[in-house]
């Protein structure tokens, strides 16, 4: 990668691919870091910029955390160097991004460098409320459709990480963010030992053990990877490509139960029930219904009944019995 | 998560069928309240047999007709009464009481404060519309001031009670408070209710739409409904720019829980230790 050795760092010991490990030299390194509130990117940003400092760099970090508060995006630009003067990274500049949601990975892209740049990224999906466009049960999200080896064929060197699943098998999910710094640990020639300890000091005392073990399982990973496909140097996880499931919703309206208060076809968010000419509820447009049950739970009478069946599920049976309609 | 069991629970498996459809008016709020406790007993998997629902007089007090299980529709202000001899008698049931504002609180009112003293395990649902509505529409202990009754033509001078206060007070080990509108959360309060080991009381704001919105020209029954959010939690929907219509400013939700000794189980171990002593 690019650079000569510096001598304030040490190389780390032995790792499986020392070819892939980039370190600063008259220019900055730059390591972008992206995520979605609560998962912990400040705290990767902060191990690494700590950890650059102890071993004789000059670094600077900057941060959005105003949207921390679980569920908005959130970027910290780390950069260290001899000498580092902007706190922010450039697009096309960054040499790693680490990004700990998928979307965000994606959407952060073009800021590293291309041709050279190192992407590591969960394949965690957190969808935002935005992206759901429609209520109705399984209807087609706007978020990412992009496969992680789509995405992974567009970079220098990427990893598409399954980091949530592997710090969920070790017992924590929370430790996701642990794994991918084991997997960037493997990126910078710091000694692992280095990042260990430093990694051992930001996360509460009874987490320890299983942060550690989420940082050796993401190193781990990240160097597999590079003997498994040495000439890609990069591996995709297997992600299963999102399904959308295809719902039938169907309404059973007791008449004879019904009296006419009017209180499901006000209530409906798709206002698609009316009172018919006997001024009885009657589902006017059942291509709106979502199968929301608010009209099943609100109808004082009991007379609605909401059936959400499954189309796809449906048509397998059909099939797997050899005997379609 | 409250909705999970949405798509498995059939309201009409908990339904005598023959009797339905009810005699509730368009749009009445008990019908939600009593979808709500059927939900939460098919989420408890609690057995109709091991089910006892004793009510007393008034349009709450119907609905036990319509449960498949084990019903008493008893005299007037008195299911708390005959639900403690049940309980104490069989504390292998789960005994609720389904009771209306008047009936608890005017003619049953000792009943229940005794109840929350003694701490039996029993879950009370009171269903609070303001109003005793099978009987015309007269003022009842929870009336809001101002309102119009068949009994207080000139709108009610009296205060009203606000009996989680008083459940609260006289020692209930567990007491809630929701709205009908909400009826997931209902069903959970009432879940959270059916667990406790003691007296639960449960206060369901609901809506009188036919003698009490009709009175008070609260509009249809739609609107009355989706009026509780702002009107009757106006301290949770502080933002909304309407008037609460009714005066009643009462929090919702778990608002006690004491761990007090269980009567029943004190009761019975008292009398195994006087047959031993008299052996
Ligand atoms: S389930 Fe009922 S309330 Fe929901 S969209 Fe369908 S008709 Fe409307
Ligand atoms: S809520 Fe029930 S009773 Fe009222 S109009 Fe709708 S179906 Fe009929
Ligand atoms: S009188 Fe009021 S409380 Fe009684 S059934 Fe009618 S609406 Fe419901």
């Amino acid at each position: 990668m690019s650079g000569s050795p510096n001598s304030a760092s040490e190389a780390a010991p032995a790792p499986a691919s020392p070819a892939a490990a980039v370190e600063p030299s008259a220019e900055p390194l730059n390591v972008l870091i992206v995520g979605v509130g609560g998962q912990g990117v400040i705290m990767v940003s902060k191990v690494l910029a700590l950890l650059a400092q102890a071993q004789g760099f000059q670094v600077k970090q900057s941060e959005v955390h105003g949207m921390a508060k679980r569920g908005g995006a959130v970027f910290s630009h780390v950069r260290f160097g001899r000498q580092v003067w902007s706190p922010t990274i450039p697009k096309g500049e960054a040499d790693i991004l680490i990004a700990l949601e998928w979307a965000e990975g994606l959407r952060w892209l073009p800021y590293l460098k291309p041709e050279t740049g190192i992407f590591i990224c969960d394949t965690k999906r957190i969808v935002p409320p935005f992206a759901c466009l429609n209520r109705r049960p399984g209807a087609p999200l706007r978020y990412s459709r992009e496969t992680p080896a789509d995405v992974i064929s567009q970079v220098g060197e990427g990893y598409a990480i399954d980091a949530t699943q592997m710090a969920e098998e070790l017992g924590n999910e929370r430790a996701a963010n642990v794994v991918l710094l084991g997997a960037l640990s493997t990126a910078l020639r710091f000694p692992a030992a280095d990042w260990e300890q430093t990694v051992a000091k930001f996360v509460p005392k009874k987490t320890v053990s299983v942060n550690l073990d989420a940082f050796r399982r993401g190193r781990a990973w990240i160097e597999e990877a590079r003997v498994v496909t040495p000439a890609v140097e990069s591996r995709a996880a297997e992600a299963p490509a999102p399904a959308d499931p295809a719902y039938r919703v169907r309404l059973d309206i007791v008449a004879a139960w019904c009296k006419s208060c009017d209180i499901c076809v006000k209530i409906c968010p798709e206002r698609c029930l009316r009172l018919n000419a006997e001024r009885i509820a009657e589902l006017a447009e059942p291509e709106k219904c979502t199968g929301c049950r608010l009209c099943e739970w609100l109808c004082p009478d009991f007379a609605i009944r909401v059936h959400l069946e499954d189309i796809s599920a449906m048509a397998a049976d059909a099939a797997s019995e050899g005997a379609p309609r | 998560m409250s909705i999970d069991t949405a798509a498995a629970f059939d309201v009409t498996d908990y339904l005598r069928k023959q009797m339905m459809p009810h005699f509730l008016c368009p749009g009445c709020g008990h019908g939600m309240a009593l979808r709500a406790l059927l939900w939460a007993i098919h989420d408890l998997e609690i057995d109709k047999d091991a089910l006892a629902v004793v009510s007393g007089i008034g349009c709450a007090g119907r609905l036990s007709a319509y449960i498949d299980a084990n019903t008493f529709h008893v005299t007037h202000g008195r299911p708390i009464a005959y639900a403690t001899g049940l309980a104490l008698a069989r504390p292998d049931l789960h005994v609720v009481v389904i009771t209306g504002d008047g009936d608890c609180l005017a003619i049953g009112g000792n009943h229940l404060i005794h109840a929350c003293r003694r701490n039996l395990k029993l879950t009370c649902l009171m269903l609070n519309n303001e109003v005793y509505g099978m009987t015309g529409g007269q003022v009842s202990p929870t009336t809001s001031q101002s309102r119009l009754t068949t009994t207080t033509p000139l709108g009610n001078a009296e205060p009203h009670f606000d009996a989680c206060a008083l459940a609260t007070a006289a020692g209930a080990g567990f007491v809630g408070r929701e709205v009908t509108r909400h009826v997931p959360k209902l069903k959970e309060l009432i879940k959270a209710g059916l667990r406790h080991e003691g007296f639960a009381f449960i206060e369901i704001l609901s809506d009188c739409t036919e003698i009490f919105g009709r009175k008070n020209e609260m509009g249809s029954s739609p609107e009355m409904m989706m009026r509780q959010k702002s009107e009757l939690r106006p301290s949770a929907y502080r933002d909304t720019v309407d008037t609460p219509f009714r005066a009643n400013d009462l929090p919702t939700g778990i608002l006690a829980r004491n761990d007090r000794p269980e009567y029943g189980a004190a009761y019975r171990s008292a009398a195994a230790a006087a047959r031993n002593g008299a052996r």
